[in-house]
């Protein structure tokens, strides 16, 4: 479905991602694991138009991709960024309706609107109240259903588990299985590596601009490697 | 009595064409987070689009004043593309932006001496100087017309802004551009939309200050005061904008009704620094909290 081939970003004269090739197929989750500054969310950030790759192509469904972010959304691919990034200036359904900016079906939006509401009933009863008032938590479900209202057929996660306590980190992690079921694809990207394993079906692992380990998720979690750099164990020999 | 209610009127009147040239300043603050310093010159163009539309075209008044209004609001649009599209590319620091745009502030003023001339222009006569009279009181069919016709597009500006689609996008913008592209926003097309209304809104400010005053290459150094005024209502808040400059027409005319129109400028601005020491967010700044 989004196949990116050879990726090169600099920023100035740094070479953040240095020729990546990612694959997310139909209904996958497919994580991107790798610690701080790997290039993970500059790799979303180039495949949703906010970033401009020097070199390489990104194809979605065989056809290669825009480069403008507006055009990128109306293709059906939706970004939900780090640090969630909700308008703190606008009410809790506005954000939402700003999610569906680019549908013009208005009965069809009422329905999505009700939709998110019943999966994060916190925002039905936030709905009148100002963004920037809800806790971290809220705003990430908040984040995630303003990228539902577009309708996306793949979402784009960049570290959704970002600063939560850990109960809600587990309640996000189901959010993210149930977006599964609704029969939408997810590129995860996460630093909690042992979480976003357990959920994913394929992943790849990033270090400084490479990617260094793809694979089924279940291989990449049983390899010592990553277990030792990601998930915290020592391997003894 | 009659004499402070009719400062108060006068006030009003002139603190609304503020707010005009005021509410422009904001918007293209809360978006791009710099000082346009620009739009003095679209201002004095639009006065200038408005005399000559009326004098050499003799177009009526409300057709040249609408005009006015959309080939200032070009203009707006043309310089956003000639002197900061160029560094938004580059993701230039914000002071670039602000050194650009007193060049072109500078270049209007002097592109005006340099063609025109630097003479002082009179409107042709559109209201009767004849006041209306209700009760003692008497008020300037200008002053009038000034107020009405301001507060019209500002009621207008502010509806679109807080109740239309478009104008929560332009919301979204200006609290995070990367997350309204992410909505499918066309960040660049607000750009051009929030320069092309604060634009349209200088250029009617201007022929309303010519109106009342005169036309000449200095009269878009008025927006000093319209951008104190929008600091002093607090950058970014449209109606703060609108408050703000209000406030500063009536402090301005009633320190010249009953001290000195000597003092007119110092008392207004020394009030706005100790407001704005006092809260330096300004009246009704972006103060957006968030919690997490």
């Amino acid at each position: 479905m989004l196949k990116v081939r050879n990726l090169h970003v600099f920023y100035g004269g740094i070479h953040a991602l240095k020729g990546i090739n990612v694959e997310v197929k139909q209904g996958e989750i497919v994580t991107i694991i790798g610690s701080n500054g790997a290039g993970k969310s500059t790799l979303l950030n180039t495949i949703t138009g906010i970033v401009k790759p020097k070199e390489g192509e990104i194809f979605y469904k065989d056809k290669k991709l825009s480069l403008i972010p507006h055009k990128i959304v109306a293709n059906g691919i939706c970004q939900v960024p780090e640090g969630r990034l909700v308008f703190a200036n606008l009410t809790v359904k506005d954000n939402l309706l700003l999610g569906a900016y680019l549908r013009k079906d208005k009965a069809e939006i009422n329905k999505d609107l009700q939709n998110v509401y019943e999966i994060f009933p916190r925002l039905k009863e936030r709905e009148k109240q100002m963004a920037g008032t809800l806790s971290g938590g809220e705003q990430q479900m908040l984040a995630i259903g303003r990228a539902l209202m577009g309708r996306p057929e793949i979402m784009l996660l960049d570290e959704p588990s970002l600063g939560l306590a850990p109960l809600l980190v587990d309640t996000i992690f189901k959010i993210i299985l149930d977006i599964k079921k609704m029969g939408k694809t997810i590129l995860l990207v996460e630093q909690n590596a042992f979480k976003a394993l357990e959920i994913a079906d394929r992943a790849y692992v990033l270090e400084q601009g490479r990617i260094t380990l793809e694979g089924s998720a279940k291989d990449i979690a049983a390899n010592p490697k990553v277990q030792e750099a990601y998930l915290g164990k020592r391997v003894t020999e | 009595m009659t004499g402070f209610i009719q400062q108060i009127i006068n006030g009003l009147s002139i603190g609304s064409v503020y707010a005009l040239m005021a509410v422009g300043y904001s918007l293209v603050y809360s978006i791009m987070n710099f000082s346009n310093f620009a739009h003095g010159g679209i201002i004095m163009f639009g006065a200038y689009f408005g005399f000559f539309f009326m004098t050499l075209y003799k177009f009526p008044f409300s057709i040249a004043f609408i005009a006015s209004g959309i080939c200032a609001a070009l203009m707006a649009i043309l310089v956003e593309r000639v002197a900061y599209k160029p560094l938004r590319d580059r993701r230039a620091p914000f002071l670039y932006f602000i050194i650009s745009a007193m060049g072109v502030s500078i270049f209007l003023e002097n592109i005006i001496i340099a063609t025109i001339g630097p003479t002082f222009r009179t409107y042709p006569e559109v209201f009767s100087t004849q006041p209306i009279k209700i009760g003692n009181m008497a008020i300037g069919r200008i002053d009038l017309t000034m107020f009405i016709i301001s507060a019209v597009f500002l009621v207008l500006l502010i509806y679109l802004i807080d109740y239309t689609k478009i104008g929560k996008a332009i919301q979204a913008t200006s609290f995070n551009m990367k997350a309204s592209a992410l909505m499918g926003i066309n960040t660049d097309f607000i750009i051009l939309l929030v320069f092309g209304l604060g634009g349209f809104l200088a250029g009617l400010a201007g022929v309303l200050f010519g109106m009342k005053y005169t036309v000449y290459p200095q009269i878009g150094n008025i927006t000093l005061k319209s951008f104190i005024a929008a600091v002093f209502g607090g950058l970014g808040s449209l109606q703060g904008a609108v408050i703000g400059s209000v406030l500063l027409g009536i402090i301005e005319t009633i320190t010249s009704g009953y001290i000195s129109s000597q003092y007119r400028d110092l008392i207004a601005f020394v009030l706005l620094i100790f407001i704005l020491v006092v809260r330096p967010m300004g009246l009704m700044g972006k103060v957006t909290e968030d919690k997490a």
